[in-house]
């Protein structure tokens, strides 16, 4: 029991830990704040994936928890690092919504996730399962900086805010996404990121500014 | 017999592949070859079932997933795979001559063989699947052929676009009236549909009718979704105006018997009353137009608006006498209609046909610059005339005798004692001989002025004779005309069949006596034949009588109406717009032309004029008054939603994100 009780201590806080970083990525400014709010994300959510190996005795688990860390805590941030040090005036300094008022809508989305998954939380016993609501928080503040950001590394990090909550979700409900859809998960959005980087990048090249409001001329 | 109808398919498609891949030389050669192949094996199947009246039928799970092909030939559905096979046979001949001058593009030699097969497999069609399969094809395939010359003016594309919008309207509203019958009655077969339509409730029906009333009247073309009609025929190659106006349309006329008779087992009065006023609308409104239009093929397709508007009549009337409980006089008329359809796809080829060679010849379809071409034509000309004798219902050509029969089934349906038929049929008669009239009208300037009297332009002196393919095309159906008039009992077994297979129990509403037709339950006959024989030997009699007093006198040869002029220049004549002006004056309140008038002055004088410029412009008044303000409110609503759709980024993730919120709080 003790053990357990160990286990799932240490679940809420590597699941906690992942909404919690979502909401920093939204409450920092400068643009290394945010790539290293993802970074931390992407170990809590590693950790999480160890945990319930350890706890179900799935070997493969470790093996996603392993591949997660590669990817998610090491590789993204580094691509991103590159692309902050391309252009230092990558920061928030005026975002579409103040980061107080940002902050408040993140309160309430978290409400929003809780309300909604109560019926998944309430049909279904078990701890993994009570900390859904987390993760689906997680994928609405990361929708939250899509649309309140305007620099192309929010608008990247908010993407793979959505994704990491959606990976968190399905790691605590199905305790174990199969490792092959785990690795295809994750590969491909290594590839979106490396795809959306280059895209950044031109539009840099073209416009000189990182700024997705720029698009907007392309309208007119 | 199955396996003429599968071979119908079969041709059609070697004749698409084929016609696709063949190098450009012997494109036209590969696609008329399939393209009459499968036309052939249609009229073959289509003659032996409105033969013998036995049903020929295929049905194969293989071809469509989920649902199979259904394909149920029966009388009715038989003729109008012989009406459009005999018609596609003439344009395969026609196409041939037709690509010396403009060589058939790829996408053409693809969509023709698909276009008419699928013409002549829609009537076989037995399920609602398969009906809508072919239907759609048929849509897209003539799109593409309407869309040929789409590099040539502004004017095609323009054409193609209204076609494709009024298509798709009907198409969408004939699927959804079908797919409504085929829910309630529990099976999308039609042998299902038919045995359970009447269970359904008498309101429900009603709203199946009218449905697929509006989407086949857009395709037959009929007041007021006859918009496209006029712009497609005008601008498509004529070959392809000559198979939509000959075998297109009257697919409408098809659909609406085959859904109110077969499907629905016939209906209330009221159902009828729409038909044959929409039947009136179209023939009076088509035949002003035509007899306005200086446009020669325009003119045809207005003429094509006013003659499928005949036909309505006598389809609602036969529906109306049905329903009020005369069974007989319906018969005749529905026996008047369908051959009626089958004149008029006979005689509207031709003229279509002999349109295409006149703008093969001159460049021009504008009758005000034609003139004179009988002398430089006469091949052309001659089968182009036999065409206008019979749209004007002379005898001994073939309009007349269904024109006849027409008139007489509107007759007898005045003996019926329901007040409606009582207060209708009049009005039906006098909306015939309206058109009548102003169809000769019209006629009578498109070959008065376009065939005889003297060039108005360099374009139409230089005329020649067409490719001879092209006149052999166009004289195949020209030849019908001429047949069906004269001896129209070769018709009659074939009709009165196709008509039994609607009106079950009629009988022979239609007889032959010797060469005569007679009529059921009347004492008269009605003899062509020898009114062909009595025109003609009259005829020989005036010749012969020329010839003898000639003999005696020397022959002074004079320009025709030269008014004892000396010279007499191209200007001096009448055009197809003078000629028109005071008809155009009588309807100017439906026609609303658009005139300018512009004059200019020698120097600082007000008294001498210089030159004066008139022009005329006929628009369409229902484009205007109906159509207009529709597309002004989808640009205002469009412009609304300008709002909502202003270029940024986050609004529109905004968008995404409130609707995830949504979903997730109230669907739970």
């Amino acid at each position: 029991m003790r053990a357990h009780g160990a286990a799932a201590a240490l679940l809420a806080l590597t699941s906690g830990t992942v909404l919690l970083c979502a909401a920093l990525a939204l409450w920092r400014r400068a643009a290394r704040g945010i790539v290293s709010a993802l970074r931390v994300q992407g170990f809590a959510l590693a950790g999480t994936a160890a945990v319930l190996g350890v706890q179900l005795h799935e070997p493969l688990l470790l093996v996603t928890a392993g591949l997660l860390v590669a990817v998610k805590g090491v590789a993204i941030p580094l691509l991103f690092g590159r692309l902050v040090q391309l252009d230092p005036s990558s920061s928030e300094t005026d975002p579409v919504v103040n980061v107080p008022a940002s902050l408040v809508a993140a309160v309430v989305l978290t409400l929003v996730a809780f309300v909604a998954t109560r019926p998944i939380v309430e049909s279904v016993r078990g701890v993994p399962i009570t900390l859904v609501p987390f993760g689906f928080a997680t994928v609405l503040i990361g929708f939250f900086v899509l649309v309140a950001r305007r620099k192309a590394v929010s608008q990247m990090v908010g993407l793979l805010l959505v994704d990491n909550g959606i990976g968190l979700v399905a790691l605590l409900l199905t305790t174990g996404v199969p490792l092959l859809i785990e690795l295809g998960g994750t590969l491909d959005v290594l590839l979106v990121v490396v795809v959306l980087r280059v895209l950044v990048t031109r539009m840099h090249a073209e416009l000189g500014v990182f700024d997705l409001d720029s698009l907007q001329e392309l309208r007119d | 017999m199955t396996t003429w109808l599968a071979a119908i398919a079969l041709f059609g498609l070697a004749g698409a592949l084929g016609g696709t891949m063949a190098p450009a030389r012997w494109r036209v050669i590969v696609v008329s070859a399939g393209t009459g192949a499968a036309a052939i094996s249609a009229l073959v199947v289509s003659i032996d079932v409105l033969h013998t009246g036995r049903v020929v039928s295929i049905a194969t799970s293989r071809l469509l997933p989920f649902t199979g092909v259904q394909l149920h030939l029966d009388p009715m559905g038989a003729l109008f795979v012989a009406i459009t096979a005999a018609v596609a046979v003439a344009v395969s001949v026609y196409i041939v001559g037709y690509s010396n001058h403009h060589p058939m593009t790829r996408s053409s030699a693809c969509a023709f063989p698909i276009f008419v097969t699928s013409m002549l497999l829609i009537p076989a069609a037995w399920s609602v699947t398969t009906f809508l399969f072919g239907w759609e094809l048929m849509a897209v395939a003539s799109l593409v052929l309407v869309l040929t010359d789409h590099r040539r003016s502004p004017d095609v594309r323009s054409a193609a676009i209204w076609y494709a919008v009024l298509t798709q309207i009907g198409a969408a509203s004939i699927a959804f009236a079908l797919v409504l019958l085929a829910a309630k009655t529990g099976g999308q077969g039609f042998s299902v549909m038919a045995q359970h339509s009447a269970a359904v409730s008498p309101w429900l029906r009603g709203t199946v009718f009218m449905l697929a009333l509006t989407g086949f009247a857009s395709k037959a073309g009929v007041v007021p979704l006859h918009v496209w009609l006029p712009k497609a025929h005008a601008e498509a190659p004529s070959a392809v105006s000559a198979l939509m106006s000959a075998a297109m349309v009257n697919l409408g006329i098809y659909g609406i018997v085959r859904v109110g008779d077969t499907l629905l087992g016939g209906g209330p009065a009221w159902w009828w009353i729409a038909v044959i006023v929409l039947g009136v609308a179209s023939a009076i409104y088509g035949s002003i137009h035509a007899a306005t239009s200086t446009d020669l093929k325009r003119l045809l397709a207005y003429s094509t608006a006013d003659n499928i508007g005949l036909v309505m009549i006598a389809v609602g009337t036969s529906g109306l006498l049905t329903a009020t409980g005369h069974p007989a006089y319906a018969a005749l008329a529905l026996f008047a209609g369908m051959f009626h359809l089958v004149n008029h796809a006979v005689f509207k080829g031709t003229l279509f046909l002999s349109a295409g060679s006149v703008q093969y010849a001159t460049g021009t379809r504008d009758l005000d610059q034609l003139g004179g071409l009988f002398l430089r034509m006469p091949i052309a000309s001659t089968i182009f005339a036999f065409g206008t004798v019979a749209i004007t219902a002379l005898p001994p050509l073939c309009g007349f005798v269904s024109e006849w029969l027409l008139l007489q089934s509107l007759l007898h349906g005045l003996s019926s004692s329901v007040t409606v038929s009582v207060v209708l049929m009049p009005l039906c008669v006098a909306a015939l001989a309206l058109t009548g009239g102003l169809t000769a009208a019209a006629f009578v300037k498109a070959f008065g002025v376009g065939f005889l009297g003297i060039a108005r332009s360099l374009a139409a002196a230089d005329a020649h004779e067409p490719p001879r393919m092209m006149n052999v095309g166009a004289g195949l159906l020209a030849s019908l005309c001429v047949l069906f008039g004269v001896v129209p009992v070769v018709m009659v077994g074939l009709l009165n069949s196709a008509v039994r297979e609607v009106q079950s129990g009629a009988g022979s509403t239609v007889g032959s006596r010797g060469e005569a037709l007679a009529i059921a339950n009347t004492r008269g006959v009605f003899d062509p034949t020898f009114i062909a024989l009595a025109l003609v030997t009259s005829m020989l009699v005036v010749l012969g009588a020329r010839q003898f007093v000639s003999r005696r006198h020397a022959v002074r040869r004079a320009p025709v109406w030269g008014c004892g002029r000396e010279l007499q220049t191209p200007r001096m004549t009448y055009t197809a717009t003078s000629f028109a002006e005071p008809l155009q004056r009588v309807f100017d309140d439906v026609l609303q032309p658009s005139q300018d008038l512009d004059v200019s002055h020698r120097g600082e004088s007000r008294y001498f004029v210089e030159s004066v410029r008139f022009g005329t412009r006929g628009g369409d008044a229902f484009e205007r008054l109906l159509y207009q303000p529709v597309f002004a409110l989808v640009r205002a609503v469009a412009n609304k939603a300008r709002l909502l759709q202003n270029g940024s980024v986050h609004r529109y993730l905004a968008y995404g994100l409130g609707a995830l919120v949504v979903v997730l709080v109230f669907a739970r």
